[in-house]
């Protein structure tokens, strides 16, 4: 096993040099400053840079890229974080009452409303959050969480309330906290949404297959009540089956992060990115390459740890799975 | 249990009546789901509205109205701008329905592109194995290396700005992946199953082998997974025109790049919710069209137990 995520690791490491390459030179020889070099040179500049630590935390426009990258990497982290709460909070819940209410109305209504929430993508979900549920300068909404920017920064001057006209401070300790999560909640709960469908619906079929195992109708004759024949054998099994599906859909949900991010303007991984990209058709366009380039490291570093913790995670819940 | 499963499978896929007998199987149970049916009409109905709006109406998706009551009117649902205008009074109903033309034409492009590549490394991965299927495997894996909107974008800014063909062209080399997994996979199984070890015996021809076994039988895997990256395509070419950086919605809307639009008016203007429903609902009305009729498609094809 341990030389299964060696492994893993060396592949991530050599998808990682070779993906951040790759968008080296496209970058190096598009965009200026470094088009004006070759880029065989601008290239071999960065990498010497890299051992030293020089490339990685001056880059050619912003002077200090560890502090602006890790900030972004932060808030999109705790986004994903308090994500995975709200969905795992959610799903199973709904999902037990699906499969232990199977066939009901409550079954068919909860049945519909996964499958729709599924099938909306995560932006529109988050646009509708955010125009319902969020305070916006100049929306209609209900207003009960903040529609745009993190604790204590007001993008754009959004995100100011509009009672006082000031920007809400931060706070500090318990109250920082607390205020995060007050300006996280929206967002996190349009990312979940579709999770939490998908992961409840998942849930519901696995459970409903253990439910028909033969241990279970044992379970039954041995006189347990329906509800602990489901939470103590029926829900442990259908886990082996729902945490790895969690796991291995935390990439997407990263991927969806950047979105959310984008649309509440937390100053997230998506807002810096956007930031960062040139798009304009003017001739001489300006990137800093090498602060795309920690960027994108950050993001590459998240998806292989994501993608090898689902492997680890399937053979650990399920003993007949072996990693070669 | 398996093992009769698949010989019986075998048995069906090389006698030529039976399998005709179940396609005709395959459409009654398609029909007798309700839901599929609804689904497949409202996506008939919208594709060809789509397809026709902008060749039979004489509007023009660009046109302003900037007298002052028409902008940023709400909808009146009735007479002329139905579904409301925008900040410089562009009928939100005419947009949209643009928008629906050329999100279609893109996605069918992207999936027709897509779903050719998939089916073509994913079939030669399965078939073949060995160094080729490793080959075609890892480079899929490392575009997993970056999230798909970080990729795409980044693809996106070569090309700014983006035509519908290029955006799709871009989504199809991205989108390959999920079919050639589920082709492989496929491929992989059936090469193992008797009847095909029974042809290789027998001296029969790759070809022979694939187009006479292996693509009939995976006929129901790619079906079902064409119509579930239809679904991904639209979710995916939304998204990215959302953030209004691909296709422009001053020269061609899209259902996304519309989105995009009202919701970066709502934020800067007051922009009317209207902007936002007509667009938005369309793409969800879509979607949800498209995972159901997929997932009656993958019940006929292969009916599960009853739930």
């Amino acid at each position: 096993m341990a030389n299964f995520f060696l492994r893993r690791l060396i592949f991530g490491l050599f998808a990682m040099f070779v993906a951040v390459s790759l968008s080296f030179f496209y970058f190096a020889s598009k965009f200026y400053p470094l088009r004006s070099q070759p880029t065989s040179h601008a290239y071999w500049a960065w990498l010497r840079g890299i051992p030293t630590g020089h490339s990685l935390t001056r880059g050619l426009l912003n002077p200090h890229l560890l502090p602006m990258v890790g900030a972004a990497f932060g808030r999109t982290m705790a986004l994903l974080a308090l994500t995975l709460v709200i969905i795992v909070v959610i799903a199973i819940p709904v999902g037990c009452i699906s499969a232990a209410t199977r066939g009901s109305a409550l079954d068919l209504g909860l049945r519909v409303g996964t499958y729709v929430a599924w099938a909306v993508p995560a932006f529109v979900v988050a646009i509708v959050f955010q125009q319902g549920f969020g305070r916006l300068p100049l929306g209609w909404g209900l207003g009960w969480f903040p529609g745009v920017g993190w604790a204590g920064s007001c993008p754009g001057g959004e995100g100011v309330d509009i009672s006082t006209g000031v920007c809400p401070a931060a706070g500090h300790g318990l109250t920082h906290v607390g205020n995060v999560i007050y300006h996280l909640t929206l967002p996190a709960l349009a990312l979940a949404l579709g999770f939490i469908a998908i992961n409840a619906r998942y849930l519901r079929n696995s459970l409903l297959d253990t439910l028909d195992a033969p241990f279970i109708t044992v379970a039954r004759g041995k006189g347990l009540t329906e509800r602990a024949v489901l939470m103590r054998h029926g829900l442990r099994n259908a886990f082996v089956a729902f945490v790895p599906a969690l796991v291995s859909d935390i990439g997407l949900i990263f991927g969806g992060a950047l979105v959310v991010d984008y649309v509440f303007k937390l100053g997230g991984m998506g807002t810096l990115f956007l930031a960062l990209l040139p798009y304009s058709q003017d001739g001489i366009v300006l990137v800093d390459t090498y602060a795309l380039m920690v960027l994108f490291v950050f993001g590459a570093a998240v998806m292989i740890t994501v993608a090898t913790l689902g492997e680890a995670v399937v053979a650990l819940l399920d003993p007949r799975v072996r990693l070669e | 249990m398996t093992a009769e499963r698949a010989l019986d499978a075998g048995v069906t896929a090389t006698r030529p009546e039976p399998r005709r007998r179940g396609r005709g199987r395959v459409w009654r149970r398609l029909l007798h789901q309700p839901a599929s049916v609804a689904a497949g009409v409202i996506l008939a109905v919208l594709f060809v509205i789509g397809a026709i709006f902008p060749k039979v109406s004489h509007t023009d998706p660009q046109r302003v109205n900037l007298s002052p009551h028409w902008i940023n009117h709400p909808p009146l649902l009735s007479g002329w701008h139905i579904l409301g205008t925008d900040q410089v009074g562009r009928d939100v109903l005419v947009r949209s329905l643009y928008g629906l033309h050329t999100s279609e034409q893109s996605a069918l492009l992207a999936t027709l592109i897509a779903s050719v590549v998939g089916i073509v490394l994913g079939s030669i991965a399965g078939y073949r194995g060995g160094w080729v299927d490793t080959l075609i495997m890892r480079l899929a894996d490392m575009f997993g290396v970056l999230p798909a909107i970080m990729l795409l974008l980044i693809a996106y800014t070569y090309f700014y700005t983006v035509t519908v063909e290029e955006a799709s062209l871009i989504i199809a080399l991205y989108l390959w992946i999920p079919v050639a997994r589920v082709v492989r996979a496929e491929m992989s199984t059936l090469r193992e199953r008797e009847f095909v070890q029974a042809a290789l015996s027998l001296g029969a021809s790759d070809r022979r082998i694939y187009f006479r076994h292996l693509l009939p039988n995976g006929m129901s895997t790619i079906i079902v997974a064409t119509t579930t990256l239809l679904g991904q395509v639209i979710v995916l070419e939304a998204t990215l025109e959302f953030f209004g950086i691909g296709v422009p919605s001053q020269i061609q809307p899209t259902l996304g790049n519309l989105i995009g639009d009202a919701q970066i008016g709502s934020l800067t203007n007051g922009l009317g919710w209207w902007t936002l429903v007509t667009p938005a609902g369309l793409l969800v009305l879509i979607l949800v069209s498209v995972n159901l009729l997929g997932d009656g498609l993958a019940e006929a094809l292969r009916p599960a137990r009853p739930r």
